[in-house]
């Protein structure tokens, strides 16, 4: 298990790799060598402890120099952190450059998407503004505008830059945005099947896709792509007031719903594409 | 079927067929027996959902967004006749409810009610990120055989207070 010396965790699990969603995990990319007090680890995950648990490992990746121990709960300690290059204290958060040096600092895992990007945590966001702060974001933290600079100041750049590509593409879209705001609060959507899906429901999918299935021309494809936006849009709504007034369970049903939508919507796209 | 199968096949035999070194097969690969029942589908189909000897399994898998209806059709010794399924979702949940319906074929109400999810997994050799889809396969086979059952239960009641 962990000894006491190596207490950096990373938490690796093919599901994790592949579905995100499913669980919620922060990957812990601290390097030891730049952090000169405690490093902010936090780890959160649901495991199911039924027969549909995806098994998942824990490994020790790297030294880090840690003063007490690492429990494999939700573990959130706020930190004083400290520029690595001239050890001035970093407030801020997130952290992407150092305030006296102007050096790139490594990604704050305790940041949350929404504060990465600047928006306030709801439902409702405005796009044109995200994709603005991303681009801005973006212009300072490439990779490109450090290919001059030191090793670990690429390596950080690289980290910081792939952790703004993230946090941009989960909240760009209402499913990924939403799942990850049920996240943020502990709650996932449970692989497996759904036993209380009302089979109305299902029958509709089944009949939306034979239908999607059978379609021969564009035009067929594109009317079904066409009632799954406004699909969509109704659902999109009915999470934006779910989530607003705190029912979580609400929200968690809608999202399932919208992602059968998406999947549709995907199929239609690919559909389309191979028509032309 | 061949449309659904063929272009969502590439990607992962193209995978599969490029990459021929040993420690990448394992990984990067879908098994060739989920790749068969991908393009030999078997068993693709409905049966009549009004027939009393047809039991009909519709589950749905939020996480993923998969849907699978698998249908059985029973004769009056309770042994399954026939097996039919529709699957929309990833190669290794249609693959899951296909091998369902072949193995189904053949057998007993009660022998069928003792497939399990560990069993399709092994036989697939599904990955563990796919361990959900013959989970689902076995919710699909048991809400089919429960679906019969009920419809056999309303049969009886019926039988009763026609000969009252």
């Amino acid at each position: 298990m962990l000894s006491l010396n190596n207490l950096g965790v990373l938490c690796i699990s093919q599901a994790l790799q592949h579905s995100p969603k499913l669980l919620a995990v922060r990957q812990c990319l601290s390097k030891a060598s730049s952090r000169a007090t405690l490093c902010n680890n936090s780890i959160t995950f649901s495991s199911k402890g039924t027969r549909r648990h995806t098994g998942f490992r824990l490994l020790n990746a790297n030294t880090v120099k840690h003063v007490g121990s690492l429990q494999r709960t939700f573990c959130t300690v706020s930190v004083k952190l400290h520029c690595w290059n001239c050890g001035q204290s970093v407030e801020q958060t997130p952290a992407f450059f150092c305030l006296s040096c102007n050096f790139v600092q490594p990604p704050d895992e305790g940041a949350s998407y929404f504060l990465i990007m600047e928006c306030d945590q709801t439902f409702a966001l405005d796009t044109q503004r995200l994709q603005k702060t991303y681009l801005k974001l973006q212009r300072s933290l490439h990779p490109d505008n450090f290919s001059q600079k030191t090793a670990k100041e690429q390596e950080y750049s690289e980290y910081q830059s792939a952790l703004v590509n993230k946090a941009y593409r989960t909240l760009l879209k209402p499913l990924s945005r939403g799942l990850y705001m049920l996240e943020l609060n502990g709650m996932g959507i449970e692989e497996g099947t759904d036993a209380g899906a009302d089979p109305l429901f299902l029958m509709e999918l089944m009949e939306i896709n034979q239908a999607l299935d059978e379609a021969r021309s564009k035009e067929e494809s594109a009317k079904i792509g066409a009632s799954m936006k406004e699909k969509l849009k109704d659902l999109t709504e009915q999470i934006d007031g779910s989530l607003h007034k705190g029912e979580l369970q609400a929200a968690k049903a809608l999202l399932a719903k919208m992602k059968y939508f998406a999947n549709i919507e995907e199929k239609v796209k690919e559909k389309l594409s191979e028509l032309m | 079927m061949a449309g659904l199968v063929a272009k969502k096949c590439i990607t992962p035999l193209v995978v599969m067929r490029r990459i021929t070194s040993p420690e990448y097969t394992v990984q990067a690969a879908y098994h060739k027996k989920v790749v068969d029942h991908y393009e030999n589908p078997r068993n693709v189909g409905s049966l009549d959902k009004t027939s009393k000897n047809v039991g009909t399994g519709l589950v749905g898998a939020p996480a993923c967004g998969d849907v699978m209806k698998l249908q059985i059709e029973v004769d009056d010794q309770g042994k399954i006749v026939d097996a039919r399924f529709k699957t929309f979702g990833c190669g290794s949940a249609i693959a899951s409810s296909s091998l369902v319906t072949e193995w189904v074929k053949g057998k007993s109400i009660n022998e069928a009610l003792t497939i399990k999810n560990t069993d399709i997994a092994k036989e697939l050799s599904l990955p563990p990120v796919k361990l959900h889809c013959s989970m689902l396969a076995e919710d699909a086979i048991k809400a089919a055989l429960n679906d019969y059952r009920l419809k056999q239960q309303d049969g009886k009641i019926e039988a009763v207070k026609v000969s009252n």
